[in-house]
């Protein structure tokens, strides 16, 4: 995927009129060396979907097992080893990588910026993502196998593992500190390198959300850090935080790993959010309905998501005062979150809409992502979460939220963003059987996890009774489908377009787009906006 | 990127990175410290 142009046609105008030609290294010095945004965007779009084939990988061997009952290829300590590191691999290896990659590329084009504000930083923040990936992989190999305590590693279950488990919570700082570095630079990069003219409320929502989303980082990756440094120091230097042997208190953790954890489903989705709020408008051919009411809607998110972990925790024990509490705060952010989806749907009421692969994309986004929202209402109640606790109701629960959500919205904005990425087309025809493809088997795997949770099957075992037996192997078969399906998205449809096989993308190959993205050619050269550009009074295009 | 622009990024960052530090540090702090 290069974004060099050596001959750039001038569509672009002022944008790109000085610097059209990339002087730095070349080879692998270019990657490794990177510090172009977009070099580094890049980077990050590779890197998640390398660690989504491992997670997924993982996934199905999970499904494989679970095909039918009994123990067939895994033993419970390996099966415990899978759903713990396909979690942890999905959210910091897959989820989060990929919108980081999406803010690399994007927000300076969207801003009018030239760069990142750190550039050098934004090279560190990467490659500090490799070595983490490598430890967790490589954890399965260590004695003992790989951390098993599930992807929020509880206490005590962490204090009683093996030398992986130190590799894991190694790992972990890791990425706490890439994604920190990370956040600094989003939010510099987005208040102090805006062209003038693009004032905050006229920002793009992918920009918005991203703004949010890095305060939110900021604030809880430390939280995560601080719990997992005193998991490694009982385990090694004879604190007793959570060690309930030494007089501590394995619930602290919980509320401790909570307090970062429900901001961090707020940090898979919010961007999310913003990609959806770029291409509903885009294709609806309207402006985005209720813009302002977006950003306090996706602020309010923000804030909420600081006072609801504890409904993580209803089962642990706690005064009905506080149920009553994180009930309510909890169903309180369904409102902020309505108003993004009615102010979609208001979006689209009377557009001419068509329904390319981003759009499709994007309404199945709101479809699914909806009944995802629905069913996190339901487990907000207290008596309800008491009884479906750790069933597989709370399974397909967060994955129509994280994959319906968060997964099905980074496809719609590969697709939206393809041809300026990579100066071609891709196949729309090809994008619209991956879409179909995906949907279709994405309900199959999750919707019956649904039924298996209601009638009481338990999430995290390696075997069941005869009577999940139906719902667990239609799971399965979904599973090898959405799996077979993602093959297919990067065969089919990323690799051509990486290698230029397709169309030659126009600058703006949507009609109804707006933003400064698409001010520039397709592919976007090397160096954009070397001198910040002259905006319209609506800060969508560049006029000197 | 001009000179003093470079500077006022860098004077943001910091605060920023000195925010994270205090919840880092904070949160552990508190848990050391009040916790009976």
């Amino acid at each position: 995927m290069s974004a060099v142009l050596d001959h750039p046609a001038h569509a672009g105008g002022h944008a790109h009129d000085a610097h059209d030609h990339h002087h730095g290294p070349s080879g692998w010095r270019r990657w490794l060396f990177a510090t172009n945004h977009k070099d580094i965007g890049t980077l990050y779009l590779l890197f998640s979907f390398t660690m989504l084939m491992v997670g997924g990988v993982l996934a199905l061997l999970i499904r494989a097992e679970l095909f039918q009952p009994g123990l067939q290829l895994v033993n419970p300590e390996l099966f415990n080893q899978l759903t713990t590191m396909h979690g942890l691999i999905m959210v910091f290896g897959a989820i989060m990588p990929a919108f980081v990659g999406f803010a690399n590329w994007m927000v300076p084009l969207q801003i009018g910026a030239s760069d990142m504000a750190f550039a050098r930083m934004n090279n560190f923040s990467f490659w500090l993502m490799i070595p983490a990936a490598l430890l967790l992989v490589g954890s399965f190999f260590m004695p003992g196998g790989a951390p098993a305590a599930g992807w929020t590693l509880y206490a005590p279950l962490t204090l009683q593992m093996g030398p992986s488990m130190d590799a894991g919570i190694f790992a972990m700082h890791i990425l706490g500190a890439s994604s920190i570095m990370g956040s600094i630079n989003i939010i510099v990069t987005i208040l102090n390198m805006r062209a003038p003219g693009m004032t905050l409320m006229k920002m793009p929502m992918f920009c918005w959300t991203w703004l949010i989303t890095a305060y939110l980082l900021i604030a809880v990756m430390p939280v995560l850090a601080g719990a997992i440094t005193m998991t490694l120091t009982d385990r090694h230097f004879g604190t007793s935080f959570f060690n309930p042997a030494g007089g501590g208190d394995p619930v602290m953790y919980q509320h401790i790993f909570w307090f970062f954890g429900h901001p961090e489903v707020y940090i898979m989705i919010l961007p999310a959010f913003g990609i959806i709020s770029q291409i509903v408008p885009a294709f609806a051919r309207k402006k985005l309905f209720g813009y302002a009411s977006m950003v306090y809607a996706t602020s309010s998110i923000a804030i909420l998501s600081f006072i609801v972990w504890a409904h993580h925790m209803f089962t642990t024990g706690m005064p009905v005062t506080g149920q009553l509490f994180f009930m309510y705060a909890t169903m309180l952010i369904s409102v902020p979150t309505a108003v993004k989806i009615f102010n979609w749907v208001a979006t689209m009421w009377r557009g001419s809409m068509t329904f390319e692969t981003p759009m499709l994309f994007a309404v199945g986004f709101i479809f699914v992502f909806t009944i995802g929202g629905f069913t996190g209402l339901i487990l907000a109640m207290a008596p309800i979460d008491i009884q479906l606790q750790d069933t597989y109701y709370v399974v397909a629960h967060f994955h129509y939220v994280l994959v319906a959500g968060s997964l099905f919205a980074l496809f719609a904005g590969v697709y939206y963003w393809l041809p300026k990425w990579t100066g071609v087309m891709y196949s729309e025809v090809r994008g619209k059987i991956h879409f179909w493809a995906s949907l279709i088997f994405f309900n199959i795997t999750f919707f019956p996890m649904h039924f298996l949770g209601l009638a009481g099957m338990p999430r995290r075992y390696a075997d069941y009774p005869m009577q999940f037996a139906d719902f667990n192997a239609i799971a399965s078969i979904g599973a090898f489908g959405f799996g077979l399906a993602q093959v297919y998205f990067f065969v089919a449809v990323v690799l051509p377009c990486m290698r230029g096989n397709g169309a030659k993308a126009p600058q703006k190959p949507w009609d109804g787009a707006e933003g400064l993205e698409w001010e520039v050619p397709s592919p976007a050269p090397f160096h954009t906006f070397e001198t910040p550009p002259k905006l319209d009074a609506t800060a969508t295009r560049v006029i000197g | 990127m001009t000179a003093e622009q470079k500077k006022s990024n860098l004077r943001m960052a910091l605060v920023l990175a000195s925010v994270a530090a205090t919840f880092f540090v904070g949160f552990m702090a508190k848990i050391i410290l009040l916790n009976h």
